[in-house]
């Protein structure tokens, strides 16, 4: 009897410590790019030509996060990708600020104040979410010029915004379809109007979808290239035009170190947010898509 | 505090005619409860009532101003959700005090307000809760606290026992009743639950298929239904429908039943007069509610509309109070009230009494009452 138990336990843990050994496995097969990044920015050029890519440092230095940030070329400007660097937080920022917020106000409407015809007009939208940047980039282009937008940071953020739409109003709009209409019903009643409603009863119980949608935009539109070559201009570039135009101009010798160093600097944000509010990003998107 | 007169009022979605045509009216502090299985049309009408829904036609007054193309907002009145529709990130004080402040209501009034409505509903101590830490009983009363906060001409309850259990749902009826008693508040109050609507109403419109089936006071509904559907909504056990053939024997009309021994007996009707002439020899449904067939109670078996017969215990139900005995009569099933003293065990014979003075006779084809 306690001999079969005795066995059971043991076969537990072998097949425990096989199960953590895979994961382990797994864990360092997807780190492996981060950690020769890393490694790669913190070495000399001459200790990158000596050894392999895998190899430890032979010292750690801190000299190509410098240079990428202040004072690498990027084109013909050698000043690093520090001034890009917060002008894609120029962009960002509001863009994600105003299409989430643009995506609550929608889905509050589409969810609590239907009018003739509104499931059609959000089966529309959906198509926003479908249609590739490829597609738009000309008709875009002549509705900036129009507007009088073309080249500047306001365009490049208008046309965050309207792709971005597609994708908040359907977070807020599914994340709303399950929170009761009977309260709206009660603050009528009560005397509350369309925008009162909206502050005071349905945005309070919005946390999760905000966080998602927030996580959700802020890592497209940070990360987006397309848009950013395309509508921004020399001085307003976002940081992943200004990288690719750092990796690109080569004055003879191939800086790999400092084009490890900018890239992690592109990719920090986006890094930061996801360690802060990962968990929320998960509860809320299970939030959204389980009714009740 | 007002009445209430609803007109005509139709509701359509689309081809479907969820309301057609109903006319209701009750006096100032008036307690009306509309009742109906679900899919009667009860909540809609409610929802018109609140202004939450358009009707289509019709018209409905709130204290004698038409409010019919008005807001919710400015008609006056106060709801009472199923589901309680708490505000989930305000505190039981910010619920009840929410509509005083979309009326810029000074904060010192709306004070003194919270602290008179906690006081009226035992809920003083909750007040810097939220809604997600308290529990059913509680949440149902602060729903409640919310509508009193106002003055409101009317308060609208939506069927708001349903989701408590069944001990908490009596003792909330029971307060819900004081509360009444006490306040005088005109109330309109949907339910599906016949026993709340005949304990709380004043006066009960008994709803199907979007019509009013009829619409009177409990005691009316209860005893003189206008038709069978009415008559089998309402009452616990319901009321029994026997079909059987009319006859005349020297001037009596009376019905005949056959026990499942064989046995025929004539059931005399009390207010038997020509108009049914033309129903002799033809079937008829008897309605007869169970508390009216009783073992023999000696002081009453000489009374003129008593009938009496032996028939067999087929099952016995005890209550507590008294049990349910089912018998056979025509080959249908009756339940019959039996005190538990007197009663027989499944399968012997039990002599019983009908009181017939209460009986009701249907049309089988149009449900329609007879006599």
């Amino acid at each position: 009897m306690s001999d079969s138990i005795n066995t059971n336990a043991r076969r537990v843990r072998v097949s425990r410590i096989a199960l953590y050994a895979i994961l382990l496995l797994a864990v360092l097969f997807y780190l492996l790019p981060l950690i020769v990044m890393l490694l790669t920015s913190v070495k000399s050029m001459a200790d990158i030509r000596a050894g392999n890519l895998i190899s430890w440092p032979q010292e750690f230095l801190l000299d190509a996060w410098v240079k990428a940030w202040s004072s690498a070329c990027t084109g013909v400007s050698c000043e690093g990708v520090g001034s890009f660097f917060w002008n894609s937080f120029q962009i960002t920022l509001p863009a994600v600020l105003i299409s989430t917020f643009l995506g609550a106000l929608n889905g509050y409407v589409l969810t609590k104040w239907k009018f003739r015809g509104s499931d059609i007009f959000f089966g529309l939208m959906l198509f926003g979410c479908f249609i590739p940047f490829q597609v738009v980039i000309l008709p875009m282009a002549q509705t900036l010029g129009w507007l009088g937008l073309a080249n500047t940071t306001t365009g490049l953020v208008f046309v965050h915004i309207v792709y971005g739409m597609a994708f908040t109003t359907l977070f807020f709009r599914n994340f709303y379809v399950s929170v009761p209409t009977e309260l709206v019903s009660a603050a009528k009643i009560d005397g509350a109007g369309f925008f009162t409603i909206f502050w005071r009863i349905i945005l309070p119980l919005s946390t999760p979808i905000f966080v998602v949608c927030i996580i959700w935009q802020f890592t497209q539109v940070w990360n987006d290239f397309l848009f950013g070559v395309v509508f921004s201009g020399g001085d307003t570039q976002p940081i992943t035009v200004a990288l690719n135009n750092l990796v690109n101009s080569s004055t003879g010798v191939k800086e790999y170190n400092v084009d490890m160093a900018a890239a992690m600097i592109a990719a920090l944000p986006t890094l930061v947010v996801y360690v802060l509010a990962g968990k929320y990003f998960v509860r809320g998107l299970t939030a959204g898509a389980v009714k009740g | 505090m007002a009445t209430l007169e609803i007109s005509s009022v139709k509701k359509n979605y689309g081809k479907v005619e969820v309301l057609k045509g109903i006319d209701l009216s009750i006096n100032d502090g008036e307690f009306l409860i509309l009742v109906g299985p679900s899919g009667c049309g009860k909540s809609t009408l409610m929802n018109s009532i609140a202004g939450l829904e358009d009707v289509s036609s019709g018209d409905i007054h709130i204290g004698g101003t038409n409010v019919t193309g008005l807001a919710p907002k400015d008609r006056d009145i106060a709801m009472v959700f199923q589901s309680y529709a708490l505000y989930p990130s305000m505190t039981v004080r910010g619920n009840i005090s929410f509509a005083l402040e979309i009326r810029k209501v000074p904060k010192g009034e709306r004070e003194a307000e919270v602290e008179r409505v906690a006081d009226l509903l035992q809920i003083s101590h909750l007040l810097d809760r939220k809604p997600s830490e308290l529990s059913g009983g509680q949440r149902q009363r602060v729903a409640m606290g919310r509508a009193l906060a106002r003055h409101p001409k009317i308060y609208l309850f939506d069927e708001p026992l349903s989701n408590l259990d069944a001990k908490l749902r009596v003792e909330m009826r029971t307060e819900i009743k004081k509360l009444h008693q006490r306040l005088k508040t005109t109330i309109v109050y949907v339910t599906h639950d016949q026993i709340e609507a005949m304990t709380l109403a004043d006066r009960i419109a008994v709803m199907k298929d979007g019509e009013v089936q009829q619409f009177g006071t409990p005691q009316q509904i209860y005893d003189d239904p206008a038709n069978m559907f009415v008559a089998g909504f309402m009452g616990s056990p319901a009321m029994n429908f026997l079909t059987c053939t009319l006859e005349c024997i020297d001037d009596c009309y009376g019905l005949s039943v056959t026990t499942s021994d064989e046995e025929r007996y004539f059931l005399p009707l009390q207010h038997g007069d020509s108009s049914l002439q033309e129903w002799i020899g033809k079937e008829v449904i008897l309605g007869i509610r169970p508390e009216q067939i009783t073992h023999v109670i000696p002081h009453k078996q000489e009374e003129s509309s008593v009938a009496r017969f032996t028939a067999k215990v087929a099952v016995a139900e005890p209550t507590g109070p008294d049990t349910l005995v089912l018998i056979n009569l025509n080959g249908q099933e009756v339940d019959c009230r039996v005190h538990p003293m007197e009663e027989k065990p499944a399968g012997s014979d039990m002599e019983f009494m009908v009181d017939m003075s209460k009986a009701v006779l249907f049309d089988p084809k149009t449900e329609k009452r007879l006599l």
